[in-house]
């Protein structure tokens, strides 16, 4: 296992896509964070807004560079016959699974951290001028806050989750498009989709059930309440996904002829 | 570890085809054995089912006595060529070698004396996506020597590879064997394995045809048939009759010998004092016994259909 996970981070290191998925995914998500600090204006105090949230809106982008990281692991080897090579290197199959996610985790919790950070650097910086200051009952974007910590270290949780969940559906698709589309439209498709579910029940249901929509309650601080999961939750919802995600795409994994 | 490949009653269905159908052999240590046979003739299967790529539906394979599956760092027990082409097409040949290093816990170390060893020192730090088949094959073959294995299997190893390069790798092949190494080359070209392999497995649809000696093969396939060219033909007819052999006259100083050996037909011919000015055995060409093999393996197969 040991010599897998040195083999998978090899590999991850000697290649030009990684690298460069991990830079994007720091810097969308740092842009779109600031572009929504900067357009989202509180004009009076009681406005409603959750400024934390508000400054890592850019984790919604910064989760899809997360995904393709995990589907170039896996379907860019089945793309190019790689992975025969690799599992006659490692023909124990749970153990390279097991070996991509731990490198992916921490590749992601690493890119994730640095994306977190920079987002709320920006919301604190950015924020005042839209109108989200003490006077309006918003003190400066801070870490030291116990609200806005949850929501900034569930980000990068919500970040190695989405890529633990894409990991895991594109070793049960292989194929690289079948993957991302199927990542992407649970990622962003979902969400749309139940919001014009029209009976509110059902709708409330499928919200807790959709592992965006519910993996981002972990960044709400000050509507927790009135969200359909807790913070916890809901990102328990999208560990839950996760997992059931990799195991699927590991039990295929073993059975399947390579 | 006894360094043996043992394939036991393989069988693997693809849909409708039956691409194994009972395949059972054993490679030994010490000789180059090869894998022979037509297109589809399960080769390349038996050695994706060896390398644990592929599941058997029955039968089994081990290699030095274990499932490949089993083994924690498997380039260390054996090596294998399969497809040149499996590689990702953006990483350097060297990083390609580093990465298969780690996976066995091996040092970087050994990467740059292997690229010397196949003859691809310069290319070292090119993307091996760049490659022509021939630079692959021997890329590929760098990676199965990687882990120093005891048993190697290579699948069509000649392929696109230039004369010098099916000379080089010849060479090797001997050598790997003369280290006491398993060696399994698979190829559908006989003459490329001439003068390398010391043992055949000839399969045909799925199965093993012949598994011999390529002495034996070639014996069995001249039909032990000697020339002798003589001026005195009636004495010698009368000498070589008169000790059993069949002969027949083939040439105004020509005769074909059956049934018996041609150092014994010289001994016999000098002992009676008949002059002869040539006696030689009629050698076929392993390519020829091959193919008599495998077509009487296909006549076969079409006739009980």
């Amino acid at each position: 296992m040991r010599y897998a996970v040195y083999a998978e981070w090899t590999k991850l290191r000697t290649m030009p896509g990684p690298g460069w998925l991990l830079a994007g995914t720091v810097v969308l998500t740092v842009a779109l964070s600031a572009v929504a600090a900067s357009s989202v204006t509180c004009a009076s105090a009681g406005c409603g807004h959750d400024a934390a949230r508000i400054g890592l809106q850019g984790v919604q982008l910064g989760q899809a560079t997360v995904a393709l990281l995990a589907v170039l692991m896996v379907c860019g080897e089945y793309g190019t016959g790689m992975i025969r090579t690799s599992l006659v290197a490692m023909p124990r199959r749970t153990a390279v699974l097991a070996a991509k996610a731990a490198v992916l985790t921490g590749l992601t919790l690493a890119a994730g951290t640095a994306a977190v950070l920079g987002s709320v650097l920006a919301g604190r910086l950015l924020l005042p001028g839209s109108g989200f200051t003490p006077a309006h009952g918003y003190p400066p974007l801070s870490p030291a806050d116990g609200p806005t910590l949850r929501a900034a270290a569930g980000s990068v949780l919500y970040l190695a989750l989405i890529a633990l969940l894409s990991l895991g559906v594109a070793t049960a698709v292989r194929d690289s498009a079948a993957a991302t589309g199927t990542v992407l439209g649970l990622l962003y498709l979902l969400p749309l989709a139940v919001r014009m579910v029209a009976d509110e029940e059902a709708q409330r249901l499928l919200w807790q059930l959709s592992p965006a929509s519910a993996g981002l309650a972990v960044q709400a601080t000050t509507d927790a309440a009135v969200l359909p999961l807790g913070p916890w939750a809901g990102l328990g919802v999208l560990a839950a996904w996760a997992s059931a995600a990799l195991l699927a795409g590991g039990l295929l994994l073993r059975r399947r002829d390579a | 570890m006894e360094a043996t490949i043992e394939v036991s009653g393989l069988r693997k269905r693809f849909g409708a085809t039956q691409a194994l159908d009972g395949m059972s052999f054993t490679v030994r240590p010490g000789q180059v054995t090869g894998f022979v046979g037509p297109n589809g003739a399960g080769k390349s299967t038996t050695m994706r089912v060896v390398l644990g790529l592929d599941a058997a539906d029955e039968g089994s394979a081990l290699v030095g006595g274990r499932p490949y599956r089993s083994l924690r760092t498997p380039l260390r027990h054996v090596g294998a060529l399969l497809d040149a082409g499996a590689l990702q097409p953006s990483r350097t040949a060297r990083d390609h070698l580093l990465w298969l290093a780690r996976s066995q816990g091996l040092g970087a170390g050994r990467t740059d004396a292997l690229l010397e060893r196949v003859g691809l020192a310069a290319a070292a730090k090119r993307r091996a996506g760049g490659f022509s088949l021939g630079m692959r094959q021997r890329l590929g073959i760098a990676a199965a020597l990687l882990g120093d294995p005891p048993m190697l299997m290579l699948d069509e190893p000649f392929n696109g590879l230039d004369p010098e390069g099916i000379v080089w790798i010849r060479g090797l092949l001997r050598s790997l064997a003369a280290e006491g190494r398993a060696v399994l080359v698979s190829s559908h070209l006989m003459s490329e394995l001439q003068d390398t392999a010391g043992h055949l497995v000839v399969a045909g649809r799925g199965r093993v045809v012949a598994d011999t000696s390529v002495a034996d093969l070639i014996e069995a396939a001249s039909g032990g048939q000697v020339t002798v060219r003589t001026t005195a033909r009636e004495p010698a007819m009368s000498a070589l009759a008169g000790a059993g052999a069949t002969v027949t006259v083939t040439g105004r100083d020509m005769l074909t010998v059956a049934g018996m050996a041609a150092e014994h037909v010289v001994r016999l011919l000098g002992d009676r004092s008949v002059p002869f000015s040539e006696v030689s055995a009629h050698r076929a060409t392993l390519e020829e016994a091959y193919l008599d093999l495998t077509r009487d393996a296909v006549d076969f197969r079409g006739a009980a259909r």
